[in-house]
């Protein structure tokens, strides 16, 4: 029950577009049409399943106060940690990407260079050490969560930017900042989920 | 100053604007925009930050090999926030403003318009006009920050830099301007305005 | 120069983060002490706060040393007790070496409260009883983004809520901020009790706490909860209570003997706050989050 509530829980209530606005610059830019979005989507959910945990795993046995040596606290290079192992892990994925499966890079691989920059990734590893997870499962389910909603948030915005091409908005309001508008109110519509207590 | 450093300087803050045309740095632009103190100082903490990462990727720019680019990048920008949460933290007047950017200071490192205009500027150019170049696009960064955070703190708390200005009126607090889906409607706003009077930059 | 070959790419990469790495661990040392004053510093002046020596604004217009001073001449005694109320260690009060609990401590301690697999032992909670008669408690849980923490302190009949400061990481400016931003979200507490006989020791009651006709709260261990920052109150009533009930022992031992007739009449105009039938439904009110 606890993971299913946690799972939920990140998903909706705590989505990283609409409740913390992560991952914004890669939404805007990559929401114009569905399919692009779904690729970029799944690569957020991959990266951040793979990385979170690992940094879980680091930020627990390694950079925590007393984790490595008795006495010694390492948490002031969690930021730097973290970004490298994300990084290299963005890395080493587009290779073995390219390598095996030339089809799957040339539909993901655009998109990976991106990820790293992607402040939803680097947020979810800080989520993670401020929320202080028992065990890697609730790591592990907390960064299936959080990449759900990310993918849930920018097809649901490019579905409705597909739409809005035939809405005749003002034109210096036209591209950026109907999508600005259009976001908030997604914002606020998702805010109803902020009770939801399981 | 000649010219293209001129330009240089003020392209970001205007016609080039990270946030508003090139849509950097929209995540922490939301987050830290409730008052306007908290604005200023996300605005001085990533001038500082993107100006001085710009310029020590600079000079290094003939050195870094090309497939570790962006881990030297992350790396570099990494290295400068921990330093000033480590500053800010530091001192006794600056501490209490430390606490309340938290988080987002760390974001600072994925801050689009750092790692952005490193890439596009800074790993090609000189580190003089890439420091300034930094630091410009910080200060338009900032620029959109600051307005962003007058609207939201005026009409969200009436009040200005914490001085209350508009509860003398009797106005009563909009707690809908507080929360982060306002700004971006009211990022929408200042797009628009923008636009207006720059029509090339309109979307077809 | 060829800087595409494996060698150089390897040796490259492993310099930077070594020069970085010893860079950062250089500052982060020698800054250590200084932050880890302002952290105290901050601490003293929040319990300071809580204890009624001043607003907050006011105590902070001290330095980190005069701050200090204050502490120090003010601090009557500060002891560790565990959860059956006995005292286990005593909290050094000399100027040069003050002992206090800050977020990180309160965060320790709480793991042990709660038990799991976070606990590093038995929960040793601090007590700081100050000379103007206060003694003042820490709390320490989770809001909507992350902990909060605070401090109480109760009068001494160790029941009626002196003061109270809080605290918070990262919780909605302007919302649920108000729990450390707004004093007058904070002096709602002051004249309240707390009901040390039950798991609900105090409540913060959204929908309102049943009030008269002047608008002061009726009840004992009820207030306000803060409009739009729903889920802050509930995580700052739950760190409440699960605080308290782990100092209910101690309070209860070391309350003054009842005068018989003062406290009947008390009993009587509060009618029964343990009961919870009657504003049973506030408890369960699902209104959507504004915040």
């Amino acid at each position: 029950m606890e993971y299913l509530s946690l799972f939920v829980k990140s998903i909706f209530v705590d989505n990283m577009i609409f409740a913390y606005f992560l991952g914004m610059c890669s939404f805007l830019a990559v929401s114009k049409n569905v399919k692009t979005a779904a690729g970029l989507g799944i690569a957020v959910i991959f990266v951040l399943l793979v990385t979170l945990p690992i940094n879980y795993l680091l930020n627990r046995y390694v950079l925590a106060p007393d984790a490595l040596i008795q006495g010694v606290d390492l948490s002031f290079l969690s930021f730097i940690v973290f970004i490298a192992v994300i990084a290299a892990i963005v890395q080493i994925v587009e290779m073995v990407v390219e390598k095996f499966s030339p089809e799957l890079y040339s539909s993901l691989g655009i998109f990976l260079p991106l990820i790293a920059v992607n402040c939803a990734i680097l947020g979810g590893s800080l989520f993670m050490q401020q929320k202080d997870f028992l065990n890697i499962g609730e790591a592990v389910v907390y960064s299936l969560g959080s990449g759900l909603g990310w993918f849930l948030a920018i097809v649901a915005l490019a579905a409705i930017r597909e739409k809005m091409s035939y809405s005749h908005v003002p034109d210096p309001l036209k591209g950026l900042g109907i999508t600005f508008i259009t976001v908030g109110l997604m914002g606020l519509a998702f805010m109803t989920f902020m009770g939801i207590s399981l | 100053m000649d010219a293209k450093l001129k330009e240089t300087i003020l392209n970001p803050i205007f016609k080039g604007n990270p946030i508003t045309v090139l849509v950097l740095g929209i995540c922490s632009s939301l987050a830290v925009t409730v008052t306007l103190k908290g604005a200023l100082v996300m605005t001085l903490s990533v001038i500082v930050v993107c100006g001085i990462s710009s310029l020590i990727l600079s000079l290094l720019r003939n050195t870094i090999p090309g497939r570790v680019r962006i881990i030297v990048q992350l790396v570099v920008v990494a290295m400068m926030v921990i330093l000033v949460d480590q500053i800010l933290k530091s001192f006794e007047a600056t501490y209490a403003i430390d606490k309340q950017l938290s988080v987002y200071i760390g974001l600072i490192i994925t801050n689009c318009i750092v790692m952005g205009r490193i890439e596009a500027f800074a790993l090609g150019n000189k580190p003089w006009p890439s420091f300034l170049d930094g630091v410009a696009n910080g200060a338009g960064y900032g620029l959109i920050l600051l307005v962003v955070a007058f609207f939201r703190e005026l009409l969200g708390s009436g009040t200005l830099f914490g001085v209350d200005i508009l509860g003398r009126f009797g106005y009563v607090p909009n707690n809908l301007v507080i929360l982060p889906p306002f700004a971006l409607i009211l990022l929408g706003c200042i797009v628009w305005a923008q636009r207006a009077v720059q029509k090339d930059l309109q979307e077809k | 120069m060829n800087t595409n070959n494996n060698v150089y790419t390897v040796i490259y990469t492993t310099a930077i983060v070594v020069v970085v790495a010893a860079l950062l661990a250089f500052v982060s040392q020698s800054l250590k002490a200084r932050q880890e004053a302002n952290e105290k510093a901050e601490t003293i002046s929040q319990m300071l706060t809580s204890a009624q020596y001043g607003s907050k604004a006011e105590i902070d217009l001290l330095s980190n040393n005069q701050k200090l001073d204050k502490y120090a001449q003010e601090i009557d005694q500060a002891f560790l007790i565990d959860r059956e109320g006995n005292v286990v260690d005593s909290l050094s009060i000399d100027r040069e070496d003050l002992k206090v609990y800050g977020p990180k401590e309160l965060k320790r301690e709480n793991y042990n409260i709660k038990g799991g697999a976070n606990a590093t032992g038995d929960a040793h909670i601090p007590v700081f009883i100050f000379k103007n008669g206060r003694t003042v408690v820490p709390i320490y849980g989770a809001g909507l983004w992350g902990p909060i923490w605070g401090y109480i302190s109760f009068e001494a009949d160790k029941a009626t809520i002196g003061g109270a400061y809080f605290d918070h990481e990262s919780e909605t400016a302007g919302l649920g901020s108000k729990i450390k931003d707004d004093p007058s979200f904070q002096a709602e507490f002051v004249g309240e009790k707390a009901d040390f006989s039950s798991p609900n020791v105090f409540d913060i009651v959204k929908g309102g706490a049943p009030k008269d006709a002047d608008g002061k709260s009726v009840t004992d261990n009820k207030i306000d909860a803060i409009t739009g920052a729903t889920m802050t109150s509930q995580g700052l009533d739950a760190a409440i209570d699960t605080w308290l009930a782990a100092y209910a022992k101690y309070f209860t031992a070391n309350a003054p003997k009842k005068e018989h007739c003062g406290n009947c009449q008390h009993g009587h105009q509060h009618g029964g706050h343990g009961e919870h039938g009657e504003e049973g439904g506030h408890h369960h009110h699902h209104q959507h989050e504004e915040e």
